[in-house]
């Protein structure tokens, strides 16, 4: 089930086109929108939140259209911006529990809950202290308790690493990765980052020049045409190439003992052809499994393709 | 024996009630009042701001308590005064006390948000621009509006409790109900030219200095202004005011503090008296009278509006490109 549709979504900034025809399903889980800097990727956040109205097109978000439901969007969205923000003059667990009652829970409630929050997102022996004398990381983590504290449907989380050092952006992946699985909170990440996502997300959105470029899940994406195999030896042998070439395969360049061989056929019959090649050639096969790109590749595939977008796909119960 | 912590501490989704995701100016208010009470200076600003209420209790005081009266007559000092005008020189005197007091409170209201960018908290959550502007600007209304009202009121309830017989009802039976407009103005005022300033800037301090400099060239102007309508007054004692030009009198108003004085002066309906003095000639030396309540009133709301205008236009929730 999407949690979100976005069906032909058109946002000017005055001459500038930042969403250009945008369509796309996000469904539930963990969603990376993968973008390079200027993409449209904050742009299409802050149209759905209301922030930015469309010139046309359409979008709903948990059920509810952008254009009619903004308040109510909002209740049941939480977004951890880009920069820095925060409300100044209040401490940590005020900030949080404010931004609770902002978003409708009463004051004992809200105050309760931003505890629990905060404790969750690692600044429970900081709450008393000032905002602003947060470091950059613990910054970003309160931005992402302030998001929660209201118990959203649907986090928003732009750049979540952002400016953080090694260990705080596997601190802040890891807090990301386990509120978005198995808690029933779906979570749309917008990132440039391709690591990141790749880390915390199943299935990617990939967007250009406001432009949806490619979408699905991300090992669909990293699979190659002609489903090839990589193959490792023991070390590098000529005799085994050549019996592959005489079975039919194609094989690549090897990269250090591993070589890339496709194949016309199933999987199991290309493992069969090369154990034989394997045997024949006096080779010692120490691996063998299915060739893929990194999504390093296949995001630069999907934003250099200069083609119309890619229609999305009908929806896909992929809840992890 | 196990090392886990007993308690829970993964994430847990909030089932809780939510309230409808409207009217969230209150939250908003609420907020912004609970941090200006939170401030020393706001307590300290708001008991000097009735100042002159407190000399005059004490001043009253003393003259009841030590003045020789004449079995069966009335102190002269009570029997001549102009019981309103007592509390629009208690107005007009703690203005500059207000203004400091909106300067503490309301000069980051909006600045420091922008500094800290807070309104992507606040319009990131069911709030739209118009609660958090009415939210705002009740934050700062509430808080000078309850400092006004506090020692205004007190002060009313003492002289009708000890003055009844010398006129303090019977001289503006609806005072009270003339004071209750009156003790709105400097909260209305102050909440909008302070949340309009406040729009302008990334850092308080900035909109507090802008909003200072604004505040004393008007007092700089008015003082001019009353230089004029002095000089011309002198060499009229027969007790029918200055003979400044209406003009001169109209731009004596026209400061900060000088508006919310001609308003005031239009709901109580007088023309003021120096402080402590009853009726008479030399009472009006240096006063200049009430201006015209269909000019100094639809300029106080339109100035007010003009700074609203301003707050709404300079909040938006992204920045806008090419």
């Amino acid at each position: 089930m999407a949690i979100a549709s976005v069906h032909n979504l058109v946002v000017r900034y005055g001459r500038f086109t930042a969403l250009n025809g945008l369509s796309c399903e996000i469904p539930e889980g963990c969603t990376g929108l993968l973008g390079p800097n200027g993409a449209g990727k904050t742009t299409l956040l802050k149209t759905i939140l209301g922030f930015v109205k469309p010139t046309s097109g359409t979008a709903t978000i948990l059920g509810m259209d952008i254009l009619e439901a903004g308040a109510a969007i909002r209740q049941k969205v939480g977004l951890m911006p880009e920069q820095d923000c925060h409300i100044p003059g209040m401490t940590a667990v005020q900030f949080v529990a404010y931004a609770g009652e902002l978003a409708g829970m009463p004051t004992s409630q809200a105050l309760r809950r931003a505890h629990e929050v905060l404790d969750y997102c690692g600044l429970g022996e900081a709450r008393y202290r000032n905002v602003e004398t947060y470091s950059t990381g613990m910054k970003q983590r309160i931005k992402l308790a302030q998001a929660l504290v209201h118990g959203p449907k649907l986090l928003l989380l732009d750049e979540p690493t952002n400016g953080l050092d090694p260990a705080g952006r596997e601190d802040m992946l890891e807090l990301v990765r386990s509120v978005s699985h198995g808690k029933g909170l779906n979570v749309l990440v917008s990132s440039h980052l391709l690591p990141d996502i790749e880390r915390v997300c199943d299935r990617v959105i990939v967007v250009m020049k406001g432009e949806l470029r490619a979408q699905g899940t991300i090992k669909d994406l990293k699979k190659i045409e002609g489903q090839p195999i990589d193959i490792e030896l023991r070390e590098l042998s000529p005799a085994f190439v050549a019996a592959m070439q005489a079975k039919g395969a194609s094989v690549m360049p090897p990269k250090r003992t591993t070589y890339r061989i496709q194949i016309k056929g199933l999987p199991q019959d290309a493992a069969a052809i090369a154990m034989q090649a394997a045997k024949e050639s006096g080779a010692q096969i120490r691996g063998f499994s299915q060739a893929e790109r990194s999504l390093e590749d296949a995001f630069m595939d999907a934003i250099s393709s200069s083609g119309p977008p890619v229609p999305p796909p009908p929806a896909v119960g992929g809840k992890i | 024996m196990a090392s886990s912590p007993i308690a829970d501490l993964s994430y847990r989704n909030y089932d809780g009630p939510l309230e409808p995701p409207i009217n969230r100016w209150w939250a908003i208010a609420k907020m912004s009042i609970r941090l200006s009470l939170k401030k020393k200076g706001f307590w300290v600003w708001a008991v000097l701001s009735g100042y002159w209420y407190m000399i005059l209790l004490a001043v009253f005081y003393f003259v009841d308590a030590q003045a020789s009266v004449v079995s069966g007559k009335q102190n002269p000092f009570f029997a001549n005064l102009v019981w309103k005008d007592q509390f629009l020189n208690g107005f007009a005197i703690g203005q500059l006390l207000l203004f400091v007091l909106a300067l503490l409170i309301g000069a980051g209201a909006i600045a420091n948000d922008n500094r800290a960018n807070a309104l992507l908290v606040y319009l990131s959550k069911p709030c739209s621009k118009l609660d958090y502007v009415v939210g705002k600007w009740l934050g700062i209304f509430i808080p000078i509006t309850a400092v006004t009202a506090v020692p205004t009121l007190l002060f009313y309830a003492y002289c009708l409790m000890s003055y009844r017989s010398y006129g303090f009802v019977t001289q503006d039976p609806w005072l009270i109900v003339k004071l209750f407009g009156m003790i709105l103005i400097p909260g209305f005022f102050h909440a909008s030219a302070a949340l309009g300033i406040s729009s302008l800037f990334q850092q308080g301090r900035l909109a507090g200095a802008t909003y200072a400099a604004f505040y004393f060239f008007g007092i700089f102007f008015t003082k001019a202004m009353q230089s004029i309508i002095v000089m011309s007054g002198l060499n009229d004692i027969t007790g029918s005011g200055s003979s400044a030009p209406a003009f001169v009198k109209n731009l004596y108003y026209c400061s900060v503090d000088g508006i919310q004085i001609a308003v005031a002066k239009v709901i109580l309906h007088t023309d003021g008296s120096p402080p402590l003095a009853g009726p008479g000639p030399a009472a009006k030396l240096g006063v200049v009278p009430a201006p015209s309540g269909w000019i100094f009133i639809p300029a106080f709301f339109a100035i007010c509006g003009l700074f609203m205008l301003l707050a709404w236009s300079r909040i938006r929730a992204v920045e806008v490109v090419g």
